[in-house]
């Protein structure tokens, strides 16, 4: 490991004109002994310009792929940027010690978004511009994405979105008043529509029909109640919606907000409640006897909480989804990548490490044999075909959006990998137009 | 909306979590008062004191002795200790100064900034769960709804401390000397109160208080560096619907808006939150000094 890194200024070697100069003459060797002010500033420029422009001004004559890696690394939410920094340091090992893409050793500048978007996009103007990073991939957060998809399409440079959910991002713009889809935004993993889908599907197989949620205060929250209501009624089941609740992000606790949900006594509920929202929620549900008074709790973002094991696990028989679950398919590929990752970090991967993992591979396929330039990372993405982990897979032309299924399952004890698995699990492949017919009486768009 | 309607959805259920959420937010903003009633400071850092109490009692437990009680006594009075070092330290060269109020105010926000970062610095920015202690590690069922005989007796300690600060400031020497100084400081100056002294007393008092309120409340919600802002804007609306400087008005204004929280999701899915903001707008507006006034009432 140690490939990746996290930087502040990504300056460094601006400070230094002596590398600079090396870099155009003599490579290899340290700082000149002289450096007056002139060719200081002609330096600088120079590194700026080749920095800015080529992108890859790597200490090696080979020159490095640099791509950039912004997920949380902090805060409440901080597990999924370790997770993701697994998957993407796994990746980027495997690459280079299989002589890297063409030649090149893949190097990975990975970056904390805060979970916010002013901090996100910050830290993205200075990878692409001070880091001159080949691509982006990353993000946790819809709204933190929503902002970004402006940003990166007036910046020109590809960003492969592995985890942040909303279908908002791979709708293209003018399809909705929140679409935000644009030609460099690509996203690898299900989105929150496909999930619903399956969340839809389970709850109509389901002995239950008054369904309530509980989410998170913004845009994810309300958008997973929306999709799934839309989803149910496209489907044609049996279903009211009787009960909504809204805690903060961040919530200290959440015994009211469940208070009032179990006292709408609904058949079930869907939760996308995530990261240590959801362990908290979990503790305080379980003392409320939210799990004796709801016959069914589906757990939207579940298992990318869960798999690691610290916190409160989900509890054993409820519904959880997740984006990829590592004995789906049972491919070798899929077989290699668990038991290597499960060797390396004794835990099984998460579908954020998945997707991580599987972003940097999407890079080495789309600029090996190719030229390393976005335009050209661009076009090869539009509609690729593709396969990993997950399984084979592409991208839809208009949406940009990888056509992956959605994965729920039943939460169960694995007692050989010592971790939560779903157990039975269930796959249910859709394609774009299958989700477009049952959204037809909502003014949802797919994002598919 | 007819009052029998709202009463007809406000289940049991919701008045015992609405005592919780007050009675754990009635001792930080009682402390809050206490202080700014006596010494006239109003004390930004009351919620990152609130904090600490509770990331003391997880440390205690989960690093030097696993007795919950003890962790609950070291949370607080390492809060008094931390409330008085920043009194005598910072806050008291500031009372004779002209304008000193603002300077005070400046300085206990100062706080806020530095207690937040140097709690991320040593625990991080995930949050934490403490258990329950073992001998109140039970259900209880009331009304049809369960709740841990932790979450009552929580509210039970509530109404004792109120009882006992009741007592201790309209019944002992020192409370006379407390009620006296935050009438007059100068007549009890006068008089022989060593004031900075009593100050320091308050100070301490207000600031155990904080602490304790962390530390009791840490099985019941998840401690994170975000803690201490959520909880200070909370006290400072109830000190203004109570009264600043009122103890039952801390008390009763704890209570309303512990019960708005808990009943606001019935009726507003989202946007709830607001509802003790606009009860403090009315009560600014219509009784600008709060539903009870001045120390010891």
């Amino acid at each position: 490991m140690g490939v990746s890194h996290y930087t502040v200024a990504g300056l460094t070697m601006i400070g230094e004109p002596g590398s600079i100069r090396n870099n155009e003459n003599t490579p290899g060797g340290r700082a000149g002994p002289r450096v007056d002010r002139r060719s200081f500033l002609k330096a600088t420029g120079t590194g700026l310009a080749a920095t800015g422009l080529a992108g890859c001004l790597g200490d090696d004559d080979d020159g490095t792929v640099t791509l950039g890696a912004m997920y949380i690394f902090s805060g409440f939410a901080s597990l999924y940027g370790d997770e993701a920094e697994r998957g993407f340091d796994l990746a980027v090992e495997e690459i280079n010690e299989n002589g890297g893409i063409d030649g090149q050793d893949v190097e990975i500048i990975a970056r904390d978004t805060e979970g916010d978007a002013d901090t996100a996009i910050r830290q993205m103007t200075s990878l692409i511009e001070e880091d001159g990073v080949d691509g982006l991939f990353g993000l946790d957060s819809s709204g933190v994405a929503q902002a970004m998809a402006p940003q990166v399409e007036e910046q020109r440079v590809p960003l492969m979105v592995t985890h942040a959910a909303t279908p908002f991002l791979t709708s293209p713009e003018g399809e909705h008043d929140n679409s935000v889809g644009n030609e460099w935004v690509f996203r690898n993993c299900n989105n929150l529509s496909i999930d619903m889908y399956g969340a839809a599907q389970v709850a109509a197989e389901l002995n239950a029909t008054e369904w309530a949620t509980i989410g998170p205060d913004y845009a994810f929250g309300y958008e997973t109640w929306d999709y799934f209501q839309a989803y149910l009624e496209g489907l044609g089941a049996d279903a009211e919606f009787t009960e909504e609740q809204y805690p903060g992000l961040e919530t200290s606790d959440f015994t009211p907000y469940i208070s009032s949900v179990i006292g709408a006594e609904p058949d079930g509920v869907i939760t996308p409640l995530w990261g240590a929202d959801l362990t908290t929620f979990l503790g305080q549900a379980d003392e409320a006897g939210w799990f004796d008074e709801i016959e069914y709790t589906l757990f939207s973002v579940g298992m990318g909480t869960d798999l690691p094991a610290d916190g409160s696990p989900l509890p054993e028989g409820q519904h959880a989804s997740t984006r990829y679950d590592p004995f789906v398919p049972e491919s070798e590929e899929n077989e290699t990548f668990r038991e290597t990752y499960y060797e390396e970090y004794d835990t099984l991967p998460t579908y954020n490490a998945e997707g991580a993992y599987r972003a940097v591979y999407l890079y080495k396929d789309a600029i090996e044999g190719d030229e390393n330039d976005p335009e050209a990372i661009r076009d090869t993405f539009t509609g690729m075909e593709h396969s990993g982990p997950v399984g084979e897979y592409r991208f839809d032309e208009e949406t940009n959006q990888a056509v992956v299924p959605a994965i729920w399952g039943a939460v169960s004890q694995d007692e050989e990998w010592e971790s939560n698995v779903l157990d039975p699990v269930d796959v249910y492949d859709v394609t774009s137009d299958e989700l477009d017919d049952l959204l037809a009486d909502s003014e949802l768009p797919s994002g598919v | 909306m007819d009052l029998s309607v709202i009463l007809w959805f406000v289940s049991i259920a919701d008045i015992v979590i609405g005592l919780s959420l007050g009675s754990r937010l009635f001792l930080i903003a009682v402390g809050l008062s206490l202080i700014f009633g006596v010494l006239g400071v109003l004390n930004f850092a009351h919620g990152a004191f609130y904090m600490i109490g509770a990331y003391v009692a997880l440390a205690v437990t989960n690093h030097l002795i696993d007795n919950f009680w003890l962790a609950v006594v070291a949370g607080a009075l390492a809060v008094g200790v931390v409330g008085v070092l920043i009194e005598v330290g910072t806050i008291r060269p500031l009372y004779e100064r002209a304008e000193g109020e603002l300077d005070q105010l400046i300085v206990t926000f100062g706080f806020v900034l530095v207690i937040h970062e140097v709690v991320r610095f040593v625990w991080g920015s995930q949050p934490y769960s403490m258990d329950a202690p073992a001998s109140l590690a039970f259900s209880v069922s009331i009304a049809g709804s369960t709740f841990s005989a932790y979450r009552l007796f929580v509210i039970g300690a509530a109404f004792v401390v109120m009882a006992g600060l009741w007592l201790f400031v309209t019944k002992t020497y020192f409370g006379a000397l407390v009620r006296g100084t935050s009438s007059d400081r100068e007549m009890a100056s006068m008089l022989g109160v060593d004031v900075p002294r009593l100050y320091t007393a308050v100070f301490f008092l207000g600031s155990f208080l904080a602490g304790l309120g962390g530390a009791l409340s840490a099985p019941l919600q998840s401690t994170s560096p975000a803690l201490g802002d959520q909880v200070i804007i909370d006290a400072f609306i109830i000190v203004v619907i109570g009264g600043l400087g009122s103890m039952f008005g801390a008390f009763v204004g704890a209570m309303l808006v512990g019960l708005m929280q808990a009943i606001g999701p019935q009726f507003i899915a989202a946007g709830h939150i607001a509802i003790p903001f606009v009860a403090m707008v009315i009560v600014l507006l219509f009784r600008p000094e709060g539903l009870f006034g001045g120390i010891g009432e």
